[in-house]
């Protein structure tokens, strides 16, 4: 009986449970535009992982940093949530992340 | 270097996992006649993962079949959590879809209208402007 991916399931459960808190809060504090480094943070985890000898270490790194990746495409459709009223809306300006300019050209990923 | 490839192969379990789950949870909600069936296949699908799971020696295969076991667990709740947005109106209903008929009828939000298919503007949309909208959906 290897127990290994039963435990990395329950595990990926969890982490995608707390993706769902971490795009609402993140999308009402932040905003969507902040998406970029999101992904980025996502990409550096999975990429780390490599390094980590340990199996549980690197299969926890990837998963939370493809969580990372997978919320960053959910920002964009939780802004619109919150525009439409189905979520709270922060109606504070929200702190504009760096190279926002270049940020606001491309399309917005979606998936 | 020794490089450790499990976490990236987890995190493309995890990545394509959801994805997959996030698509077919809604197209197979939208055509669906009862959303039992496709329910109770994918949780057939998952615990079958989950028992494939333990039965493999590898530990990167097993972490995949765990993680995308657990995906199609969830993605088996996703078909009632689907049909909740339908009548809330936050997902659109398909016409043709006899289920999704009966909840056009019943509940006054359910539309065909997709409300997501927009960019953000920046703010909240007013009463006025969420009611314009409405009107010139098709």
């Amino acid at each position: 009986m290897n127990w290994f991916g039963f435990l990395t399931g329950i595990a990926t459960l969890l982490i995608i449970g707390l993706g769902f808190v971490w795009v609402i809060r993140g999308e009402y504090y932040l905003g969507h535009l902040w998406w970029p480094y999101i992904l980025g943070l996502g990409i550096v985890l999975i990429a780390g992982s490599l390094f980590v000898p340990a199996a549980w270490g690197s299969v926890l790194m990837g998963v939370a940093g493809a969580s990372l990746v997978w919320g960053a495409t959910e920002l964009k459709e939780q802004a619109i949530r919150a525009e439409l009223g189905w979520y709270p809306y922060n109606p504070k300006p929200k702190p504009r992340p760096p190279f926002v300019e270049t940020i606001e050209k491309w399309p917005l990923p979606h998936l | 270097m020794h490089l450790n490839w499990i976490g990236v192969t987890a995190a493309l379990a995890t990545f394509f996992g959801i994805w997959f789950g996030h698509v077919a949870v809604r197209k197979i909600e939208f055509v669906a006649p009862n959303v039992w069936l496709p329910a109770l296949i994918s949780w057939a699908g998952g615990i079958g993962l989950e028992a494939a799971s333990f039965a493999v020696d590898s530990r990167a295969v097993s972490a995949s079949l765990g993680i995308l076991g657990v995906t199609l667990l969830w993605d088996g709740l996703e078909f009632w959590r689907q049909e909740k947005r339908v009548k809330e109106g936050h997902a659109p209903a398909n016409p043709h879809n006899p289920r999704h008929a009966r909840i056009l009828a019943q509940y006054p939000a359910a539309t065909t209208f997709d409300w997501l298919d927009r960019v953000p503007i920046g703010r909240r949309l007013s009463p006025e402007e969420l009611e314009a909208i409405r009107e010139a959906a098709p």
